[in-house]
């Protein structure tokens, strides 16, 4: 286990470093509300994730770790600032440019409810190439089906799934289309530890194996130690950064969090 | 619990919007039903007391007969004047003739419809203000004197005719021309509801309107001081018995009463589509109940959980319906008016001119409104709010589930019971001899309905999936997902898809029962005419061709034999009956009559065939006597003398000779004349003849045998279409049912929805795939509509074929259309859902903090 490493990033550090990033915010700006009500969500947030990496985004609950999410992957529009997948910036794309993107070039897992009801396990995963109309790769989807371990579970529907075997179908559904970058919203928040460790290795495995970017909001430190980075959010800001991080050390910096 | 149902009910307001509106226009149309037939009640009856206004006593023949198309009088001895003119306490009195007189524009074609609209009539002028209710309009009309007329400024005024030009009318002999010397009003009116007046001095009017020394009642006016009822009681004791003396108020009144009856017919029948149309918003509210409650039922859990009582839950869910049902009442009402208007613009489509007159608007048409669509919507909501007071309390502890069932063994069984009944109320008031017949097959129809309702969620899910398959290869993912959507709730699917099954279930029955109808018809013609022309007058009894027509065409080179048909009313044996006129000289030559026994050349005067069907059933044989009554000539006894079985209903059931006809009916008129042409001429030339020989009858309309089965076709079609447009509510109903269930759906897979736009699926697809999965549940709806529509019509054709209807129709195309009609339902109901589906909140759909 590799010592963590951290780095205190000041606010409105851009990106860097030759990686490419597979989504980068720069100086995100998101407000919800008005006049008195008004909640400045994220301020001037500007954030690489590198291609190839599993990174972590923690925060106690107010953060906009969810939000600053929401923002990159185009579902929520801003107020200030850019965020682009790749080279493109989802600022200047349509509705529908964005809808397509969302599709073809991002992958995504959510808390619960990730599975269209009425669609067999293998509908749903290869859901993306449905609406799109196009040909599943058929050696792609064997290989991510092995690894997802979901191989006899295939025509079931979802009511007919655990809760572990339901999240590994959406996981298998975000990696599907080959995407840019996956998006994970708490996607171990509604499973046992078991089923979440086993959800977190297949994460893992996707970054190591298939070189696959992922980029996970958390407040599970176990969870969050999965990630070889962890950018840590407070009050609408970057505040820090952590590397190759351990359980501990995530959990010795969320104390400094107070109180949550 | 009433401050539980109301708060929901705000809370929710646009839920039930959708509801309200399926309430509404039924009362909407229920109530401007009511209306109408109240306007136009009082305009009759306004009517009726401005023409009877100065008579104080009415003096006409004692015989008359009854029939569905109007009384048939008898007419007095003008003699009977003199007794009169003696009585002490008459102060005025004028002898009334009146007759067929249609007017011929200045085109040459003749004025007015001799079908069943207004009149076309002629009757006497009288200088008595008091017993004439026409007004001489400007100040150079005049009163009519020999060879002079005065015409209802609406004629004159369609027509163009002037005081002082020439006009020619029909008369009974023939064609007259008169001058114009004076244009009057009908009161204030321009005409009387339509009908088209020639009024004569008193001499003519009697040689040409009716016959010379009769007359068609006397009017009288009493003295001052002399009550209605004297003034009859005196007239009484000189007129003999062949005449009797009504008070000028009982005239009125027994006018009015005729008219009222006939509105009760009509009121009836608008009330039917009335039901129909609050039948098929039963349906809506049950749904939307239902689902209400389904999605509220951790809600009513927890609240039972916390003590409320079973009955506190039925009651707030009542209390919601109760106000529903209320509001959408009251608004219905009003609403009301503006259908009675709407209603009476597609009268007037069908020449049915009511006068623009007050709106009538009783406190029965607000009561009656009110109690049918408040109960309505309560007993509607009854099942689903007994549904919400059974919730278990532990129902709010558990994950609500996809609903999957449909299929229960308690289902089946109820459903096939229900609809079996139906069945077999409709098969046995249709077949077998029961008293109230028609309520047995309307209750039957009520029941199958219900019964296949009961029965849809065993099949939507086949059926679903069977037209989804066409959708899945066309319409790729968003055809898949409308499919797997409206398989997954059989029961709700099902249930959206009933409220347009009852629309499209009647237009299937009415489409297959006119196109039966007309196929028999024209098989029948086909079968029994021999003739290849008809000169019809479109006249049912009422004026038509001058008989000098028919004569004409006999004489004419290229007709081989021209029959000439008349037609009456007289009461034989006991029963008011259509009695038909044929030349016996001519008419087998155009008609297959199919004498059985006897022969049509013994028709004297006083001599009547009967079709065999009702000889058969009163046991009558050639050679009996049967007892007939006729206005004008009292009661007869005629003899049999030939028994026929004749196909086409071209001859009812008796039909008498021409001497019988000149004897026993006053007017003799041809109703139309078939023509047999001489073969060895051709077709067109032979056309050309007659309608060069029909060109000085302006009312006489020359059609070949194509041309008459059109026109039988055409005049079952107009009716159709009137039933067509009467349905069309039921149908607009069902859109709003199909859209309010949709949306209703949507609000609950929110966040699914928001999970497929957020993993990428357009706004396009999301549209296409809601649109796409309301044409399957509509088309659902069409299918079992179908069903139970192709089985009426089959056990009413199969009924009526005695009754003319030899053959059954099923026209696949008509009904193909009906179910492209249903799918553009579909399409039309998802329109808004679509649309909100589509601009869904992805983040706030997905639940996102």
């Amino acid at each position: 286990m590799a010592k963590a490493t951290m780095t205190t990033i000041r606010a409105g550090d851009g990106d860097g470093g030759s990686v490419p990033s597979a989504a980068r915010a720069a100086k995100v700006v998101k407000v919800f509300g008005s006049g008195p009500t008004e909640v400045q969500a994220l301020k001037e947030v500007s954030i690489g994730f590198d291609a190839g990496a599993f990174s972590a985004i923690m925060g106690p609950s107010g953060s906009g770790k969810s939000t600053l999410l929401h923002c990159l992957c185009g579902l929520e529009p801003l107020d200030g600032g850019a965020v682009f997948i790749g080279d493109t910036e989802l600022g200047k794309l349509t509705e529908r440019q964005r809808t397509l993107l969302r599709r073809d070039r991002i992958g995504f897992v959510f808390q619960t409810f990730n599975l269209i009801p009425v669609l067999t396990a293998k509908e749903n995963i290869t859901l993306p190439m449905l609406m799109a109309g196009t040909k599943v790769d058929e050696g792609w989807f064997d290989t991510v089906v092995e690894t997802l371990e979901l191989t006899d579970r295939l025509h079931h529907r979802p009511t007919e799934l655990s809760g572990g075997q339901q999240q590994r179908v959406a996981v298998a559904r975000s990696l599907i289309t080959k995407p840019d970058i996956v998006f994970a919203d708490e996607p171990t928040g509604n499973l046992d530890s078991h089923s979440g460790g086993e959800v977190l290795g297949f994460l893992r495995r996707a970054v190591d194996n298939f070189d696959q970017s992922v980029v996970m909001v958390t407040h599970d430190p176990h969870a969050a130690a999965q990630a070889d980075r962890i950018v840590f959010l407070d009050d609408g800001r970057i505040v820090d950064e952590m590397f190759t991080p351990t359980v501990e050390a995530v959990l010795d910096r969320m104390k400094q969090f107070g109180g949550e | 619990m009433w401050r539980l149902g109301l708060r929901q009910l705000a809370a929710k307001k646009f839920r039930l919007l959708s509801t309200t509106m399926a309430v509404l226009l039924g009362v909407a149309f229920l109530a401007g039903s009511l209306v109408l037939v109240d306007t136009i009640g009082k305009t009759f009856d306004d009517l009726f007391a401005e023409i009877g206004q100065g008579v104080d006593a009415h003096v006409r023949s004692a015989e008359s007969i009854e029939s569905d198309f109007g009384d048939v009088r008898g007419t007095i001895d003008e003699a009977l004047i003199d007794e009169i003119a003696a009585v002490d306490g008459v102060l005025a009195y004028h002898g009334h003739t009146e007759g067929f007189a249609q007017l011929i524009d200045k085109d040459g074609d003749a004025m007015g419809d001799l079908g069943p609209g207004p009149p076309t009539l002629g009757f006497a002028w009288t200088e008595i203000e008091d017993l004439n209710p026409m007004r001489l309009f400007g100040d150079e009309s005049r009163a009519p004197g020999p060879g002079e007329v005065v015409i209802d400024r609406s004629s004159a005024d369609t027509a163009g005719f002037e005081i002082g030009d020439l006009v020619t009318i029909l008369l009974q002999n023939g064609p007259e021309e008169f001058v114009i010397s004076g244009i009057a009003t009908f009161g204030d009116e321009d005409s009387a509801l339509g009908a088209t007046m020639a009024l004569f001095d008193t001499a003519t009017a009697q040689r040409v309107l009716g016959e010379p020394g009769r007359l068609d009642s006397i009017d009288v006016v009493a003295v001052d001081g002399v009550s209605q009822e004297e003034l009859r009681d005196r007239l009484a004791e000189v007129m003999p018995p062949a005449a009797e003396v009504l008070t000028g108020d009982q005239l009125i009144k027994e006018n009015q009463d005729a008219v009222a009856e006939s509105l009760g017919f009509f009121t009836t029948f608008m009330v039917v589509f009335a039901v129909v149309a609050l039948f098929v918003g039963a349906f809506i509210i049950y749904n939307t109940f239902s689902i209400i409650v389904a999605q509220r039922a951790k809600e009513m859990a927890l609240l039972r959980a916390l003590g409320a009582t079973s009955r506190q839950i039925l009651a707030s869910v009542q209390v919601e319906a109760l106000v529903v049902g209320l509001i959408a009442s009251l608004l219905g009402i009003v609403a009301g008016v503006g259908v009675a208007v709407g209603l009476k613009a597609l009268l007037a489509g069908l020449q049915i001119d009511i006068p623009a007159g007050g709106v009538v608007f009783t406190s029965r048409t607000v009561v009656v409104s009110l109690i049918v669509g408040v109960g309505v919507t309560t007993l509607s909501a009854v099942t689903p709010a007994l549904r919400a007071a059974r919730t278990p309390p532990m129902a709010a502890l558990r994950e609500a589930t996809v609903d999957q069932s449909g299929r229960s063994i308690i289902r089946t069984v109820i459903g096939t019971l229900i609809t079996g009944a139906g069945v077999a109320a409709i098969l046995a008031g249709l077949f077998r001899d029961v008293d109230n017949a028609v309520s047995f097959v309307g209750a039957g129809a009520v029941l199958v309905f219900l019964g296949v309702a009961a029965l849809g969620p065993i099949i939507a899910g086949p059926v679903s999936a069977l037209l989804g398959m066409p959708l899945r290869t066309f319409r790729g993912f968003p055809g898949m997902l409308a499919s797997e959507n409206a398989q997954r709730n059989p029961k709700r699917t099902s249930a959206t898809a009933s409220a347009l099954m009852i629309g499209v279930g009647l237009v299937g029955f009415i489409t297959i029962f006119a196109a039966s109808a007309t196929a028999s018809i024209k098989k029948s013609i086909d079968d029994t005419f021999i003739g290849d022309i008809i000169v019809e007058s479109g006249s049912i009894g009422f004026g038509g061709l001058s008989p000098d027509l028919a004569t004409d065409l006999n004489d004419l080179p290229e007709v081989q034999a021209a029959s000439g048909v008349r037609v009456g009313i007289a009461e034989v044996n006991f029963w008011p009956e259509t009695v038909v006129g044929f030349d016996t000289a001519t008419i087998e030559q155009v008609v297959d009559i199919a004498v059985t026994s006897g022969s049509l050349d013994d028709l004297g005067p006083n001599q009547i065939a009967v079709d065999q069907d009702k000889a058969t059933e009163e046991g009558w044989a050639v050679g009996d006597t049967i007892s007939a009554r006729f206005a004008d000539t009292g009661p007869q006894t005629l003899e049999i003398v030939a028994i026929f079985n004749e196909d086409a209903d071209l001859a009812d059931r008796y039909v008498m000779g021409y001497p019988g006809f000149e004897q026993h009916f006053s007017d003799v008129f041809d109703s139309r004349i078939y023509v047999i042409t001489d073969p060895t001429v051709g077709p067109d030339e032979a056309r050309v003849a007659v309608e060069n020989a029909a060109s000085g009858f302006p009312n006489a309309d020359v059609q070949d045998l194509t041309e008459f089965k059109e026109a039988r076709a055409a005049e079952i079609n107009q009716i159709l279409g009137l039933i067509y447009a009467l349905l069309g509510l039921s149908i607009i109903i069902a859109v709003i049912g199909i859209a309010n269930t949709l949306a209703l759906s949507i609000v609950e897979r929110t966040h699914e929805l928001g999970l497929l736009r957020a993993v990428g699926l357009t706004r396009r697809q999301l549209r296409s795939a809601v649109r796409w999965e309301s044409v399957i549940i509509a088309l659902l709806g069409a299918v079992l509509g179908l069903a139970v529509g192709i089985f009426f019509g089959w056990a009413v054709v199969k009924a009526l074929a005695d009754d003319g209807f030899s053959r059954l129709v099923i026209p696949p195309v008509q009904l193909i259309v009906v179910a492209l009609i249903a799918a553009i339902v579909g399409v039309l109901a998802a329109i808004g859902p679509a649309r909100r589906a589509a601009n869904l909140d992805i983040l706030r759909a997905i639940g996102a903090e």
